[in-house]
C-alpha cells in the first residue's frame, strides 16, 4: 500500500450501503404488503437481502480492522461515537413504547373499565418467570464483564468460557420469553393492554436475539484469535449493546410486568 | 445535553484509559485480579441467583398446577379485537395462540356452550 501520512481510514467504495437501503425499503413495504394482501414475496426478498448485506458488510469490516489494520486509535474513537449515537437512538425507540404504555395505563379509558390492567385481562405473575428472566439478564451482565476483563488480561480460555456462558444465558432468556408468550392468557389482539405489552416486550426480545448474535460473532472471533488485550472494540460494542438491552428489560419489568399488573 | 455529553466523554475515556491502566498495572505485577474477581462474582452471585429464581418459579408453578380453575369467558368488546384478519393461518388466531388459555372472539375452543 502507498505511504499514508495520517491515521484515518480512507474507505474503499462499497455496494453494501446501497443493498442495505434497498433491503430496508423491501422490508418495510413488504411487511405492509404482507399485512394487507397476505403475500410474503417482498418481505422475504427484503429479509434475504438484509442478511446478505449484514454478513458481507461486517465481513468487510473485520477484514479492514483485524487483517488490514485500518482501525487506528482515531478511527476507533469514531467507532465509539458511532455506537454511542446508535444506542442513544435505540433509547428513544424504546421511549416511544414506554410513552404508549404509560399514556394508556395511567389514565385508562372508560372502554377498558377505567382500570389497569383492563377489565377481563389476566396478567402474568411478575414474581415467576419474569423475575427469573431478570436474574438471567443481570447474571449475563456479570459474565460479559468477566469476558471483558479476561480479554484485557489475555486470559484466552476464560474469555471463551465467559462469552459462551453469556450467550447461553441470552438463549435461556429467549426460550423463557417464548414460553411466556405461549402461556400468556392474553394476546396482541386484546386491546391496548395486549398491543403495548407485545410490542414493547417483542421488540425487546428481538434486541436480545440481535445482542446474542452480536456476542456469538465475538465468540467466533475470539476463538479465531481476532481480539488482542488492547484491540477488541467489536467486543466492547457488543457488551455496550448487551448492557443496554439489560437496562431496557429492567424498565420493562418494573413498568409493564410489575406496576402494570 | 450537557449530561449526555459528559456521559459519552466518560464512556470514551473510560474504555480508552481502562485498557491502558490495566496493562500498565499488569506490568507492575498487580491488577490481574479483575478477571478473577468477575469470575468469582459470576459463579458465587450471578449463577446462584438464577438458580434461586428457577427454584422459585418451579415451586410457584407446582402450586398453580395444584388448584387449576377453568376461566369463564365474557365477550368484552375491548378484548379479542378482530378489525383485520391476522396475515397467517385462518386469520383468527394470534401468532402465539394457545387454545387452553386464549379464547377466540366467540369463546374458548372445545368447550363452547
Amino acid at each position: 500500500m502507498a505511504h499514508q501520512a495520517h491515521a484515518y481510514h480512507m474507505v474503499d467504495p462499497s455496494p453494501w450501503p446501497l443493498t442495505g437501503a434497498i433491503a430496508a425499503l423491501l422490508l418495510t413495504s413488504g411487511t405492509a404488503i404482507w399485512f394487507h394482501f397476505h403475500s410474503l414475496i417482498l418481505v422475504s426478498a427484503g429479509l434475504v437481502l438484509l442478511l446478505l448485506t449484514m454478513f458481507q458488510w461486517w465481513r468487510d469490516i473485520i477484514r479492514e480492522s483485524t487483517f488490514q489494520g485500518h482501525h487506528t486509535p482515531p478511527v476507533q474513537k469514531g467507532l465509539r461515537y458511532g455506537m454511542i449515537l446508535f444506542i442513544t437512538s435505540e433509547v428513544f425507540f424504546f421511549l416511544g413504547f414506554f410513552w404508549a404504555f404509560y399514556h394508556s395505563s395511567l389514565a385508562p379509558t372508560p372502554e377498558l373499565g377505567g382500570c389497569w390492567p383492563p377489565t377481563g385481562v389476566i396478567t402474568l405473575d411478575p414474581f415467576e418467570v419474569p423475575l427469573l428472566n431478570t436474574a438471567v439478564l443481570l447474571a449475563s451482565g456479570v459474565t460479559v464483564t468477566w469476558a471483558h476483563h479476561s480479554i484485557m488480561e489475555g486470559e484466552r480460555k476464560q474469555a471463551i468460557q465467559s462469552l459462551t456462558l453469556t450467550i447461553l444465558l441470552g438463549f435461556y432468556f429467549t426460550f423463557l420469553q417464548a414460553m411466556e408468550y405461549y402461556e400468556a392468557p392474553f394476546t396482541i389482539a386484546d386491546g391496548v393492554y395486549g398491543s403495548t405489552f407485545f410490542v414493547a416486550t417483542g421488540f425487546h426480545g428481538l434486541h436480545v436475539i440481535i445482542g446474542s448474535t452480536f456476542l456469538a460473532v465475538c465468540l467466533l472471533r475470539q476463538v479465531q484469535f481476532h481480539f488482542t488485550s488492547k484491540h477488541h472494540f467489536g467486543f466492547e460494542a457488543a457488551a455496550w449493546y448487551w448492557h443496554f438491552v439489560d437496562v431496557v428489560w429492567l424498565f420493562l419489568y418494573v413498568s409493564i410486568y410489575w406496576w402494570g399488573s | 445535553m450537557v449530561v449526555f455529553g459528559r456521559i459519552s466523554q466518560a464512556l470514551l475515556r473510560s474504555s480508552l484509559t481502562q485498557s491502558r491502566q490495566l496493562s500498565a498495572s499488569a506490568a507492575h505485577g498487580h491488577g490481574e485480579q479483575a478477571a478473577r474477581t468477575w469470575k468469582i462474582l459470576s459463579f458465587v452471585v450471578a449463577i446462584p441467583g438464577v438458580a434461586v429464581c428457577m427454584l422459585n418459579t418451579y415451586l410457584k408453578m407446582q402450586e398453580h398446577a395444584a388448584h387449576h380453575e377453568e376461566p369463564v369467558f365474557i365477550p368484552y368488546s375491548h378484548l379479542r379485537i378482530r378489525s383485520k384478519r391476522f396475515p397467517w393461518g385462518d386469520g383468527n388466531k394470534s401468532l402465539f395462540h394457545n387454545a387452553e388459555v386464549n379464547p377466540l372472539p366467540d369463546g374458548y375452543e372445545g368447550h363452547k356452550e
